[in-house]
């Protein structure tokens, strides 16, 4: 079989996903001699994945508008999307602000906060601008296969990335599937 | 009644008629998940989990009644679809994430979620917040986790018999709510707890039990609650391999309390705050020394002669025979202990009265259970109900009649007119005695004062006070020795809690109580129930069944 290109971004995450991606460990090395490509990935410190990728892993929830960009670029350029952990597949901790308008989470975030003094709230372009809401991925863009788990273990990555190499359709059930 | 014939899933069965399918189903050993339904509980239909396919609809099989010609199918796309999108609009439409919740590990949602695969939300979620009410002192309502299920508005009446828990609002909006939207803690809740005990989520959890560890995590002992003498049944989930109770939950089984518990058995009883007396004491002339064990048994030794023993109703029978033989039958009880009429109704049977007549006892405060069992009657199957009482008497506001005990006779001439009427009682007067025996239509359920008074009376053990030049107390509460022709005696306390009266004694021994003891009692309907050890004493106290044994010589060594 052929390589398999993978890119990987991280939008509102904590980056525990691709830590427990990385926790693959040596069964990473197992996967790259079975014909794993990585190409863009928060690890390589690539940002923009090639044209007819194989997987894109989105790890974290679409909170900015440049969030919302990465998702949907990586959409175009990916065949299959991997929500990967909690934030991506749900929305996760991240949309615990969506119970507040973005005004009251940025007032909180910068001025309120009990260890601000002369706070600020950033206003450079260079910025993403908060959505209304943060969103899970399925919500932005069609998603593919979904990894629950915050993080997910180094074993549900590694079942879902091997099941994709030797061409079958993965599917997380007992131990692999988790919520927590 | 003839059977009927259905199909399920493409056999032909004979079943009973007025079973739901879901309990043929069960009896055909085929599965179906379920959340509103508890057994317990009248099936309600509200979270359609259980949906099943007879003839191309689906129906909810937990309310749906059997009928001929059915034609089950349990596992078409149809229904899985369906419990499908349920669980999908349950797990989005209020906050489901886990990952905080108290319950997870434990969650009959998220077992739904496992079983059926979710490994996304369908739709979004974390939209709106829901309030999370912290007023009570044992339970929290956190709305966010809240799958409408109703099992607790459904207990707190239909079995708990309070009617506190209700809805208001429709669909999506609908909320949970105490008496007429107050805060729990401000509500006619009497903390039984029953709510918390059935939630299949973490909407209503026991703050106390929080984050203690799961149910796998425990051993479950099943005894029997001895803070009255009602007895409910009781499991308690201890930690595995540790010293502490997690959790106490009331025993479907129970013969006696069916489920049920009151304030006292579930929560207060694992807040013991109360000093404990510990170690053994002897007064000397600038105050009490410790002494050893060994000294204590020749030292009782020698006081034996001449002596009496006052036991209280807190002591096991097993620890009453043992006392009664160390003292050649010389043991008095410290309180009254008969019953002026003694009770002739079982509590099981209360839920066949038509008529209750309570009588100086206020059952939201004392004997929960009983409460219970009254008020799920009064309340849900409009039984009658007087209460006769001096002072106000909170289940007045649901009775038809109210008086006042120096009304007794107006009350007997209403009670006579009825057909049979059962009379729960826990004092009375001679006069008020003979006046009630006078009905012929009466049934009585006489609440004693202490846990084991029906043990007491049947050991034979009378309330006298006889003097002795040496005394032994043995017993938890000891008002009763203020009473006691103590002067010139030489008292010896066996207790376990510290308490103003130790004062007067001149021995003091700690001994176990709470769940470091186990034995048996007898309790209001004489029936015999066991309290089990649960818990090592972590104070320096004796047990005082293996002590007694011990110097009566029947056990070699104290452990
Ligand atoms: S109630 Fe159950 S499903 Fe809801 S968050 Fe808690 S564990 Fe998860
Ligand atoms: S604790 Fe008991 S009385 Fe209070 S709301 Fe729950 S079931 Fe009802
Ligand atoms: S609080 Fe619990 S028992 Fe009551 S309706 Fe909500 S989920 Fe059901
Ligand atoms: S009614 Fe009595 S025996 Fe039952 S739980 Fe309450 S205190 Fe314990
Ligand atoms: S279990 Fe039957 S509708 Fe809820």
């Amino acid at each position: 079989m052929g390589k398999i290109k993978v890119a990987s971004i991280w939008c509102e995450g904590c980056s525990g996903c691709h830590m427990s991606f990385l926790d693959m460990d040596e069964r990473l090395v197992e996967l790259i001699n079975k014909g794993l490509e990585l190409n863009a990935t928060p690890i390589t410190d690539l940002k923009v994945p090639d044209e007819g990728t194989d997987i894109g892993i989105i790890e974290g929830a679409v909170a900015t508008d440049h969030h919302e960009e990465e998702v949907k670029m990586m959409r175009e350029r990916c065949k299959i999307i991997v929500a990967l952990g909690d934030c991506a597949v749900f929305g996760g901790i991240p949309t615990m602000r969506n119970y507040f308008t973005v005004d009251d989470l940025l007032k909180r975030g910068y001025l309120t906060t009990e260890s601000t003094v002369d706070g600020k709230i950033p206003i450079s372009e260079e910025l993403g601008k908060h959505l209304p809401k943060t969103k899970a991925v399925n919500e932005v863009v069609k998603v593919d296969f979904y990894i629950p788990g915050c993080p997910p273990s180094a074993d549900a990555i590694y079942h879902v990335l091997r099941e994709v190499l030797e061409g079958r359709i993965p599917k997380l059930e007992g131990e692999l599937l988790k919520y927590e | 009644m003839e059977k009927i014939k259905i199909k399920v899933n493409g056999k032909e069965v004979e079943v009973s008629p007025g079973k739901t399918v879901l309990q043929v189903l069960k009896e055909l050993g085929i599965h179906v998940p379920v959340l509103c339904y508890y057994e317990p509980l009248m099936p309600q239909g509200s979270c359609r989990i259980c949906v099943v396919e007879d003839r191309g609809v689906l129906k909810t099989a937990c309310t749906t009644p059997v009928e001929p010609n059915m034609d089950i199918k349990t596992d078409t796309p149809n229904v899985i679809n369906s419990r499908k999108l349920v669980l999908q609009l349950l797990f989005s439409e209020r906050n489901h994430y886990c990952m905080y919740c108290e319950v997870t590990g434990e969650c009959e949602l998220q077992d739904l979620g496992y079983e059926f695969g979710l490994d996304h939300f369908e739709f979004p979620t974390f939209e709106r917040k829901f309030p999370v009410d912290n007023t009570h002192d044992f339970i929290m309502i956190d709305h966010n986790r809240c799958v409408l299920c109703r099992r607790c508005v459904r207990v707190c009446s239909e079995v708990a018999g309070h009617y506190v828990l209700g809805e208001m609002e429709r669909g999506i909006d609908t909320m949970i709510i105490a008496d007429m939207n107050l805060p729990l803690g401000n509500s006619s809740c009497v903390s039984c707890g029953l709510c918390a005990q059935v939630c299949p989520t973490g909407a209503i959890i026991d703050k106390r039990s929080s984050y203690l560890g799961r149910e796998i995590q425990s051993d479950i002992i099943y005894s029997n609650c001895d803070l009255c003498a009602v007895g409910c049944g009781v499991e308690i989930y201890k930690k595995k391999g540790a010293n502490f109770i997690v959790k106490i939950y009331g025993d479907w089984n129970s013969e006696i309390s069916k489920g049920i518990l009151c304030k006292v058995g579930r929560y207060l009883s694992l807040f013991n705050n109360k000093e404990r007396a510990v170690g053994i004491r002897v007064k000397e002339e600038f105050g009490f020394r410790k002494i050893h064990e060994d000294n204590l048994v020749s030292l009782i030794k020698s006081k034996l002669n001449n002596a009496v023993a006052y036991v209280d109703g807190s002591l096991f029978n097993e620890e009453l025979e043992l006392i009664k033989e160390l003292f050649k039958g010389r043991v008095y009880s410290l309180y009254p202990n008969d019953s002026p009429i003694p009770s002739n109704i079982n509590i099981e049977d209360l839920d066949n009265s038509n008529f209750f007549v309570i009588i100086g006892v206020d059952l939201n405060r004392e004997y929960g259970t009983i409460g219970s069992f009254v008020k799920r009657n009064v309340i849900g199957k409009k039984a009658k109900l007087m209460v006769i009482d001096k002072e106000l008497n909170s289940l007045a506001k649901i009775a038809d009649y109210v008086f006042n005990i120096k009304d007794i006779n107006i009350a007997l001439d209403i009670l006579n007119k009825e057909k049979e009427v059962t009379i729960i009682y826990k004092n009375l007067t001679e006069s008020e005695r003979s006046l009630l025996l006078s009905l012929s239509n009466a049934k009585f359920l006489h609440l004693p004062m202490e846990t084991n008074s029906i043990g007491l009376q049947k050991l034979g053990i009378k309330h006298e006070k006889i003097s002795a030049e040496n005394v032994f107390v043995f017993g938890k509460n000891l008002e009763g020795i203020k009473d006691l022709p103590i002067k010139n005696s030489f008292m010896l306390i066996f207790t376990p809690y510290e308490d103003e009266e130790l004062h007067k004694g001149d021995v003091i021994v700690g001994i176990t109580d709470w769940f470091e003891r186990e034995g048996t009692f007898y309790n209001l309907e004489g029936r015999k129930v066991k309290k089990e050890k649960v818990l090592k004493p972590t104070f320096d106290v004796i047990d005082l069944k293996e002590f007694i044994s011990y110097m009566l010589g029947k056990t070699e060594r104290i452990s």
